[in-house]
């Protein structure tokens, strides 16, 4: 559309839209300045706004006990995280391979994750956290590698069951989840398997399917036939010129599902609640924190709030390009 | 392709599907048809219709369908015409301050839904800013009751389904043709002409697609209800989807709640059925 020239109107224009922002992230805002405060600080009528803040909260959430040294044990954390991400950035101007890098950075984050408990007594919330963190991480690896494959066939292939499958796939998609999630808690009560990562991540990558193959399939459509048919006639088969030469020039619109995928099962809800005993994600541990008596109520589910959102927002904002690229072009959504 | 290369590419994906999406349908048809809870969970007992009967008694059932189709006719409307206006406003601003707004914006839809209503529902504890600002506006303090939490969800449902709209639209309006408006403009159209004939008419298409998934996504909420009432019963405010899960989860009628899935997917049909014959026939065209 041509733009607005009168200043007034183009002021107000400014206006509405700000009003629009403030009413997206207030929620955030005020959740985060509850978990800044102390128990007598979040239930002051009126409100305060001006405190002084704790993170005792935090604290509180993560650890069991706060070590004597934990100053110095966040600071390593931290220092440890800052070089990562900068690695992570720079990796171009390294002298060693992409890949290598990265399968380091992802071994040192497995390592650190895994021993933190050793060494600081985390509490309750930290397992929830490393039970999302494995369930995300395993439901996007199968998710996305058996997805690219089919994803692909279905771009390239013209017959009339290719399309049948991609309508059932909507279909599925479309249905209210209930209808699975049942049958998969029969099934899982009989088997024994409840309450395993195996199933949880099996169902998610199910559920998560038929999103996971439109999305690629529509990436893989973009990718000109001429390019693997080159690679073909050099004497490379079809899956070797598919993970050679196919799927290094998809990979922006394999990153874009990834972060959708990781969102999905990240976000995922109903079926963990019905799949899981102990093993909760953080959406199903939140969800138990009710109100009732306890006046720590309000600080802790703050924090806690605050706690499972960051890793998203570190997330999208690395990643925002892939996002609105998603959902423009997608004529699919989680 | 050869079918024999397609079929051995889409192997595992079909594998799972029909392992984990077909055959669970089926099997949810055939407990909706059996009398199956926790205790006699490897027993089940061929009943027949009744559980349907049993559904179709439930006052519980009715007031649950009742509120989800409240939700949809308040909700997807709501959501696509903020989403719209939301996107001719974006589409106005300088592009240099437009990817925060943007970025702004999109929080609550990428926010964990759990999360994000656990953040909507701190403004309206006692000491929530929105509470108090209620109770000085109205001089009433502020009540979880049945109508406030089921205003909340409703409030909630838009907030978080808003940012889609929002951003499906506003890249439609980015492929607008420029030509096409100047045309307009010269032939004496005003704004407001444009809109409504241009704007609406190219982004058509999206406006359907927007307005069946947000049908689809409003009719299955759950997240959301099972935050606020805390599966509470005094606030009457269960949908579809969280009231069959207390049937099978709290009452532990597994036979109950899945004869309720399968009357949801029947009734999704309504939507789905044209949606899908749709997009089958595009997609015949297309290959």
């Amino acid at each position: 559309m041509q733009p607005i020239k009168h200043p007034l109107a183009r002021g107000l224009i400014y206006l509405i839209l700000s009003l629009f922002v403030a009413y997206s992230i207030l929620p955030f805002l005020w959740t985060l300045l509850q978990s800044f405060k102390t128990v007598l600080d979040a239930h002051a009528l009126p409100p305060v706004l001006i405190f002084t803040p704790t993170f005792s909260n935090y604290s509180q959430l993560w650890l069991n006990k706060v070590p004597a040294e934990f100053p110095r044990i966040l600071a390593f954390l931290l220092a440890a995280i800052a070089i990562l991400a900068l690695v992570a950035i720079f990796v171009r101007r390294l002298p060693f391979s992409k890949a290598a890098v990265y399968w380091a950075i992802a071994g040192l984050t497995i390592l650190t994750l895994w021993t933190l408990p050793r060494v600081v007594s985390t509490a309750e919330f930290y397992n929830y956290f490393l039970n999302t963190v494995i369930i995300t991480v395993g439901t996007v690896a199968v998710s996305i590698s058996i997805g690219c494959l089919a994803g692909y066939g279905l771009a390239r292939f013209a017959g009339l069951d290719g399309v049948i499958i991609l309508v059932a796939a909507l279909a599925f998609r479309a249905l209210p989840r209930m209808a699975f999630v049942l049958p998969y808690y029969w099934l899982a009560t009989l088997t024994g398997l409840r309450d395993t990562y195996f199933l949880v991540i099996v169902c998610l990558v199910a559920v998560n399917q038929p999103f996971t193959i439109w999305m690629l399939r529509s990436f893989f459509m973009e990718i000109p036939r001429e390019i693997e048919e080159a690679a073909m006639m050099d004497g490379a088969g079809r899956l070797q010129s598919f993970l050679r030469v196919i799927v290094p020039i998809t990979w922006p619109g394999i990153i874009s599902t990834s972060l959708f995928t990781v969102m999905l099962a990240y976000n995922e809800f109903m079926l963990v609640l019905v799949l899981t005993q102990s093993k909760w994600t953080l959406p199903v541990a939140m969800a138990q924190f009710t109100g009732g008596e306890d006046p720590g109520y309000i600080t802790m589910a703050s924090a806690a709030a605050v706690s499972a959102t960051i890793p998203i927002i570190i997330l999208i904002i690395f990643f925002q390009k892939h996002l609105v690229k998603g959902l423009a072009s997608g004529a699919v959504k989680g | 392709m050869k079918r024999k290369t397609f079929y051995q590419f889409t192997g595992p994906s079909i594998f799972l599907m029909l392992a984990l999406m077909i055959f669970p349908l089926i099997m949810a048809i055939w407990l909706g048809l059996n009398y199956v809870t926790y205790y006699n969970i490897n027993t089940p007992v061929f009943t027949g219709l009744s559980n349907y009967v049993d559904v179709l008694a439930d006052p519980q059932f009715w007031r649950a369908l009742q509120f989800t189709l409240l939700l949809i006719v308040i909700c997807v409307p709501a959501q696509m015409i903020l989403g719209f206006v939301m996107a001719l406003f974006l589409d106005q601003i300088a592009a240099r301050v437009r990817g925060v707004y943007l970025a702004a914006m999109l929080l609550p839809f990428i926010i964990v839904p759990v999360v994000g209503t656990m953040m909507f529902k701190q403004l309206w504890e006692p000491s929530g800013l929105l509470a108090y600002i209620y109770q000085v506006i109205t001089g009433e303090a502020f009540f979880y009751t049945e109508k406030s939490v089921k205003a909340l969800i409703i409030l909630q449902t838009i907030w978080s389904a808003t940012p889609f709209s929002l951003v499906v639209f506003f890249a439609g309006l980015q492929t607008l043709s420029p030509e096409l408006l100047e045309a307009a403009a010269i032939d004496g159209a005003n704004r407001r002409q444009q809109i409504r004939h241009i704007a609406l008419a190219h982004l058509q298409p999206l406006i359907v697609f927007v307005g069946l998934i947000s049908v689809m996504d409003t009719y299955r909420l759950f997240d959301n209800a099972f935050v606020f009432t805390q599966l509470n019963p005094i606030y009457h405010a269960n949908t579809l989807m969280l009231y069959a899960y207390q049937v099978a989860m709290q009452v532990q009628r597994l036979d109950k709640a899945s004869a309720m899935a399968i009357l949801m997917v029947i009734g999704i049909m309504v939507v789905l059925v044209p949606f899908l014959i749709s997009t089958y026939r595009s997609q015949v065209e297309e290959r």
